[in-house]
């Protein structure tokens, strides 16, 4: 098989077009996810009556539905429901006029706030209860104990994991090529159908996700850094540290190709 | 200055304090002895609502709290009118020595920023840390994080310390430094309570000792007293087990 290197180019540009579309599937979500996500944790950690009962039927529920599987539900209510909902509150649009790029909004969103919601968890989890009490000993209110001493500490437990769920995400983005969004992968497609260089198109969006991929990935690894130095000592130390070991690897390196 | 009256608490149907009241003078350090699980740590805390008593009535300064009918305010008063020395440091991971000082003063009491960073600092000197202001927790020793954690409390000034089992976390060898240090505190005339097992320590800095079993006062009295003269057959028991080590030069 003859790879076309200039058609990985064309569909990669023609993906690269759809940039903003996937963008807003991607930071939609996981925003929305972050907030709602955390609440509903602190909703299951606090035991609010009602609210972390149903949380607690209704996530592990909604997380063993395959996200193709919700996406193609909300699409079909969507295509047969909406117009019906439009008239009922006398509104003289009709489904034409609605983007269905909230119907993946809303797929992928709810799929972040539920794992999301879990990450938080078990970072909340992991907090020492010890943490809590000293912040109440000083006078420390409840949210002000949230927010200036167990919240930073959750999220520094958790980048890990949200980068996981993150990536995660920016895969997910794609499969609304199913319902007709046009994003990335249906981007990069364009030339393809035009030149039958559809290996070329499938690549060329692999590239562009992989690059997405790194970027969120050293995003967070900046967080990380930024956020957890209080576990591992200094940032000075840290990469003093890292530089060392760069260093011996690479002396190591250098002495293994004298050797050979 | 600082009056419990009748303080009950179950976990369950473990009644853990029967009917527990003391009374503490301003200034005063009470130490409190008595076996594991009599009930000291649940005491200490139930002072200022780590956990909540079942019933009674705790004073401390001006404020009076019955237990049945505190709200939230009452509670946030209690626990600024007090200060509380964890057997684990308990610092708060992701802040500095400094910072851990400070954060309970711009926070909870609204103290300005500047003010409370010279406060921080003048207690950090106080307990001889300040050459470790911007140290994490992580990265001080059992030792250096209690002395932050008295110096947390200190300079909150509140009107009663409370400390629970202070040492017991701390490698043998460091345990003579930190006991000095809360005698420090003692000198700077804070009312203190104070549950350790250090006996010596005891003796040294008490003005009235308290001896819990069973989830009540068995006895108190003048430390001469308790140590020397203990009218109840469990305080001699209990004390047995600390004095003979003592005695043994003697043999
Ligand atoms: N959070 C809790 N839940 C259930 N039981 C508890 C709890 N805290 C303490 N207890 C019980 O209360 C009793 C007294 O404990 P504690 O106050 O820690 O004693 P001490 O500090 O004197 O060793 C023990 O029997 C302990 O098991
Ligand atoms: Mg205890």
């Amino acid at each position: 098989m003859q790879i076309d290197v200039k058609a990985i180019f064309e569909s990669f540009v023609s993906g690269l077009t759809y940039l903003p579309k996937t963008l807003i599937l991607i930071l939609v979500p996981l925003s929305i996810g972050l907030v709602v996500g955390t609440s509903i944790a602190l909703v299951r950690i606090y035991k609010v009556p009602v609210l972390s009962q149903f949380f607690a039927v209704f996530i592990p529920v909604y997380q063993g539905v395959p996200i193709v599987v919700a996406l193609m539900v909300y699409n079909l209510i969507y295509l047969m429901k909406t117009n019906d909902v439009l008239k009922f509150f006398g509104s003289s649009k009709t489904i034409a006029d609605i983007d269905s790029i909230y119907v993946g909004l809303f797929a992928l969103s709810l799929m972040m706030i539920c794992s999301i919601s879990e990450v938080m968890r078990g970072a909340l989890l992991s907090i020492n209860k010890g943490q809590y009490e000293a912040s109440y000993s000083v006078g420390m209110t409840k949210p002000q104990t949230l927010r200036k001493i167990i919240l930073p500490q959750v999220i520094s437990i958790a980048i890990p994991a949200l980068i996981n769920t993150t990536v995660g995400l920016i895969k997910s983005t794609s499969i609304v090529y199913a319902i007709g969004i046009a994003e990335i992968l249906s981007g990069a497609l364009v030339p393809s159908s035009r030149k039958y260089t559809f290996f070329e198109g499938y690549l060329a969006a692999a590239i562009i996700y992989w690059i997405l991929t790194i970027l969120i990935e050293l995003l967070y690894s900046y967080l990380e850094k930024r956020t957890s130095i209080f576990k591992t000592g200094k940032t000075e130390n840290k990469k003093l540290w890292s530089l060392k070991c760069w260093r011996s690897n690479t002396s190591e390196k250098a002495l293994a190709e004298m050797k050979s | 200055m600082l009056e419990i009256k009748h303080i009950r608490k179950s976990f369950g149907r473990n009644e853990v304090l029967k009917d527990v009241s003391l009374n503490v003078k301003k200034g005063e350090v009470v130490v409190i002895l008595g076996p594991s699980g009599s009930g000291k740590t649940t005491l200490l805390r139930c002072l200022n609502f780590l956990e909540k008593a079942d019933s009674g009535e705790i004073t401390i300064g001006n404020k009076n709290v019955v237990i049945q009918n505190a709200g939230r305010k009452d509670i946030l008063d209690l626990r600024r009118k007090t200060g509380f020395v964890f057997q684990n440091y308990n610092l708060f991971a992701n802040k500095t020595a400094l910072e851990n000082i400070m954060e309970g003063l711009v926070t909870a009491r609204k103290v300005p920023k500047k003010d409370a960073r010279n406060i921080a600092e003048e207690t950090l000197k106080w307990v001889g840390l300040h050459d470790k202001a911007d140290y994490y927790p992580s990265q001080l020793s059992g030792g250096q994080q209690q002395r932050v954690g008295i110096a947390r409390a200190v300079a909150l000034n509140p009107e009663v310390i409370l400390f629970d089992e202070p040492t017991s976390a701390l490698d043998p060898e460091l345990v003579g430094e930190i006991l000095e240090l809360i005698k420090k505190v003692a000198t700077k005339g804070i009312t203190m309570i104070v549950v350790t097992h250090e006996m010596t320590f005891a003796q040294d800095v008490a003005d009235k000792v308290i001896f819990m079993d069973g989830g009540v006062v068995v006895e108190e009295g003048a430390p001469k007293e308790i140590f020397y003269r203990p009218k109840e057959e469990r305080t001699k028991q209990f004390l047995a087990k600390f004095i003979i080590p003592d005695n043994m030069y003697y043999i």
